[in-house]
């Protein structure tokens, strides 16, 4: 097993234990499924069975017996019930513009089409099995090849332009060694081990819903644009989210129907989605393909890198994720050709699942650089280094700080690549073919405008209220450790309120954006009543120092509120973040720099020369993100997005059935994520740096670094063990055995 | 439908409940009894989020019934700290950051509870295939066996 403890560095906090930790290990923190309403009714939905079509009928005699059925709510009775939402990627709220229950159209497998009520559960269900939907179907078009298709150019939509530099045609023509290949992945969901529920519950014309949210402000005003009442009438409660990864960002169809449905039955309604209805209902990392071909020159310096790529989404909504925007600028390269496109079919809206840029898009040219590499006789960790560089090739922008080759340096040191034998399937332990692999990983550093109050008793306790999200990420200790430390008080003293939108905003809790932004709020109000209490910027504040500041002002309590706008902001950001909008800089967003987090990840793997089996006995991961709040929740952020990465490599495919745009594997035992019996020695090394520009405390944002690279690592290993180059994720033992 | 009456022990206590006949335990124990801890992950047994003990034996909620819980013992998350002192394997999971979101925490201490009852002394491979039924998705795998391990010698020394 690896070493656990994370030791405190420099430029690091100390290492804090979970102070929500007790609540969760004793089964008391409250998730939104958790909390008692007084006698509420039951959901449960019928979703299509076609992808593509119309509903010509409903029969619901045989519904209609069940003991305990309450109503049945379809689009004969709901048309116009739900307003059209806006979608998140034209300034809106909505990770999708389907409208189910307001026509017969169908757009994807899994839609809404009725929504059951009921005293119970389970005759919520039963009535819903019982109901008969009838449908004129048509050939649906389920991905990319499929008849009926349309594709797009990525340009065309809103905000995306392709990033290129130089001569592509000469660069390559100057190179001495390239690659040109194909490359995929595959359709994932994201599959929090937590339900999307929803209960919702109306008190005269004010509404509460409880419901896991990685974006509390923004469900708000989603869900009162789709019911056509003040955002104020509004209140979102999700203290404790259990899991999201992306799928709890935006708002689904589901909450205004359970809204609506609490409305028309004068009672509280708690809706929890199965697991199956959970892979249509919320959304999805889409499938991908990339034409990619990078050459270099004899010394190694890279002389050209093309990246196509095409991405799935649905008819209505262009969802892009354009990974280009990293893979263009990640390397010194002096010819630099990217196109995206989107190709639209008959499924639900995809959406952002961790690191929903970089996951598809550093596949392929981090196995690229292995296979050059090879060409070249040289390592490729050598090779990363002669292309490393301070500044991004396309606008020639300086990075803030990056620790590339440092991280490569330390993990590979502590994975032993020295003891490497280069040559393909020349590494053999008995019947197990042994293959170590590396690659890059990075994340945008971004932020997001963010609001908090920060509250200070004179016997030294503090209160912190802001609607961020904790999702397990470490944001409660994290955010904590923040203020006790500006407030000079032990982290025990400081309760966080999180998750209610009640709550002065914070934005989004995703793109890793939360502790670099709500930190720097957080700080911001605690310099505040610093002030107050008359203490300068640099000195330590004491007991003594804090109730003597009290005594002059003569107050029991200092309360702060304060706002906090990132690097590249623009001034309506916090009456943006007031509406429920995110609006994150940063990355390769903003006009004079370049802001991202780096780390290197090696990888064993075992292949049996046989039966083909995959095991991976190692993973070594070294990240460097700025300051680090809470080394030991770091720890376990970058930990899982290893396994994540393993995961994603390994495992993990959402089937479809390519004739009706079905989804296959929508359920645990089918669609395959690992268990502990899997995975073995994961090891994380925390690469102490400093970064004076990104915010003013220096952190970035590692949520979504570790699981980045794994996917190229993993194939660049069973590369060395097999000598069989994947381009296909997941690697699964069948593409071994051909 | 007619109602059912159980009289069970849950966490050592006698508890009476009426529930219907095709409801499940884990709807009991939540809806019910307001004993949330146990969650909801797949309702088919595939997640492990819902485990709780049936007279000793690790079982998912999901799939037994509220009416099969007559006449036996159940044990739930809500039963392993003992008030304000938390059981060896809780206390070990903070100290070594096994959990991260929380969902399966709960199912995952009650499975550890269980593997250690039947198998004090475990090796690491035991302890991996022995909670191989709780997914984690976070995931914090390496973390939750160290604890576990940990745990073990810890209560083998008292």
């Amino acid at each position: 097993m690896a070493i656990i403890g994370p030791v405190q560095q420099k430029n690091m906090g100390p290492p804090h234990s979970r102070i929500d930790g007790r609540a969760k290990v004793t089964g008391a923190a409250p998730y939104a499924s958790d909390f008692a309403v007084g006698r509420p009714a039951y959901a449960y939905f019928v979703t299509s069975s076609i992808a593509r079509g119309r509903i010509t009928g409903f029969d619901m005699a045989a519904a209609g017996q069940v003991p305990g059925l309450l109503d049945i709510l379809t689009y004969e009775t709901m048309r116009g019930a739900v307003k059209k939402p806006t979608f998140f990627a034209g300034g809106g709220y909505a990770g999708t513009t389907i409208r189910p229950l307001d026509g017969p159209e169908i757009f994807h497998d899994g839609q809404i089409v009725a929504v059951v009520l009921a005293d119970s559960y389970e005759s919520a269900r039963e009535a819903a099995y019982k109901v008969k939907v009838t449908c004129q179907a048509e050939q649906p078009a389920a991905t990319f090849g499929s008849a009926g298709a349309t594709t797009e150019d990525a340009a065309d939509a809103k905000g995306h332009e392709d990033p290129a530099v130089g001569d592509i045609a000469a660069g390559l023509a100057a190179a001495s060694a390239t690659v040109d290949a194909d490359y995929a992945t595959p359709t994932q969901h994201h599959n929090p081990i937590e339900l999307f529920t929803t209960t919702c519950a109306w008190t005269g014309d004010k509404l509460t819903v409880y419901e896991p949210s990685q974006i509390v402000h923004g469900l708000k005003h989603g869900v009162a644009e789709q019911l056509g009442i003040p955002p104020d009438h509004v209140r979102i409660v999700s203290p404790f989210v259990g899991g999201a990864f992306g799928s709890k960002a935006s708002v689904t169809p589901r909450t205004a129907l359970a809204a609506i449905a609490a409305r028309c039955l004068g009672r509280p309604v708690k809706l929890v989605l199965t697991r199956e209805q959970g892979f249509s209902v919320a959304t999805y990392r889409a499938e991908t393909r990339h034409h990619l071909r990078l050459g270099a020159d004899a010394d190694g310096k890279f002389t050209a890198l093309s990246h196509e790529a095409w991405e799935v989404t649905s008819r209505p909504d262009s969802y892009l994720v354009a990974g280009t925007d990293t893979t263009a600028r990640l390397y010194a390269c002096p010819n630099v050709f990217t196109k995206v496109h989107l190709v639209h079919v008959d499924r639900n809206t995809p959406g952002f699942m961790r690191s929903p840029p970089e996951v598809p898009y550093l596949f392929p040219l981090e196995c690229a650089i292995d296979e050059v590499a090879e060409k070249l006789g040289l390592d490729p960790i050598e090779l990363r280094r002669r292309n490393d560089t301070m500044k991004e090739p396309i606008g020639g922008l300086p990075y803030t700080s990056r620790s590339l080759m440092e991280c490569f340096d330390q993990a590979a040191e502590s994975f032993g690549w020295a003891r490497r034998s280069a040559a393909p399937a020349s590494m053999r332990d008995g019947d197990w073919l042994i293959g170590w692999g590396c690659a890059s990983t990075c994340y945008p550093t971004a932020l997001a405008p963010a609001t908090a109050r920060v509250i200070l008793w004179k016997d030294g306790r503090v209160k912190v209220e802001t609607a961020a999200h904790d999702l397990g990420t470490g944001a409660y200790t994290a955010l904590a450790q923040v203020a006790a430390e500006r407030l000079g008080v032990p982290v025990g003293q400081v309760t966080i309120a999180l998750g209610d939108s009640d709550l002065p905003p914070s934005p989004v809790a995703g793109g890793s954006i939360t502790t670099a932004s709500v930190s720097s709020v957080i700080a911001k109000a605690c310099d505040a009543i610093r002030a107050k209490l008359g203490v300068n910027d640099s000195a330590l504040i004491d007991p003594g120092i804090r109730v003597a500041g009290f005594e002059r002002l003569g107050v029991a309590l200092v309360q702060e509120y304060a706002e906090f706008a990132p690097h590249g902001a623009k001034p309506e950001g916090i009456d943006k973040l007031y509406a429920g909008l995110s609006t994150l800089k940063g990355g390769a967003m903003l006009e004079d720099r370049i802001q991202y987090a780096f780390g290197a990840e090696f990888v064993e793997v075992r292949i049996h020369a046989r039966t083909r089996e995959i095991r991976v006995p190692r993973v070594h991961g070294a990240f460097a993100a700025g300051r680090i709040v809470n080394p030991k929740t770091a720890h376990s952020q970058l930990m899982g997005g290893l396994i994540w990465g393993v995961s994603s490599a390994l495992h993990e495919a959402t089937e479809m059935d390519l004739g009706t745009a079905r989804y296959i594997n929508d359920n645990f035992a089918d669609y395959l994520v690992p268990v502990n019996a899997d995975i073995e020695d994961v090891s994380v090394i925390l690469v102490p740096e400093r970064d004076t520009q990104v915010n003013p405390l220096g952190i970035k944002g590692l949520g979504e670094l570790g699981n980045v690279g794994t996917n190229a690592a993993v194939a660049n290993a069973v590369y060395h063990a097999t000598g069989r180059r994947i381009r296909e994720l997941p690697i699964r033992l069948e593409k071994l055995l051909a | 439908m007619s109602a059912i009456h159980v009289t069970t022990k849950i966490n050592g206590d006698v508890v009476d409940y009426v529930c219907e006949a095709d409801e499940t335990l884990l709807d009991v124990l939540r809806n019910r009894l307001g004993l949330t801890g146990a969650k909801e992950g797949c309702s088919t047994g595939d997640c492990g989020a819902c485990s709780v003990t049936i007279d000793g034996r690790l079982t998912c909620s999901c799939l037994v019934l509220g009416a099969e819980a007559d006449g036996r013992e159940i044990g739930t998350i809500e039963g392993m700290a003992k008030g304000d002192e938390l059981h060896p394997l809780q206390r070990k999971f903070l100290e070594h950051a096994a959990l991260q979101c929380g969902i399966c925490t709960p199912g995952i201490l009650v499975a550890a509870k269980s593997l250690l009852e039947h198998n004090p002394k475990p090796t690491e491979t035991e302890v991996r295939f022995g909670l191989a039924g709780n997914l984690c998705r976070c995931t914090g795998y390496d973390k939750i066996v160290r604890a576990v391990m940990d745990a073990a010698q810890e209560m083998r020394r008292a």
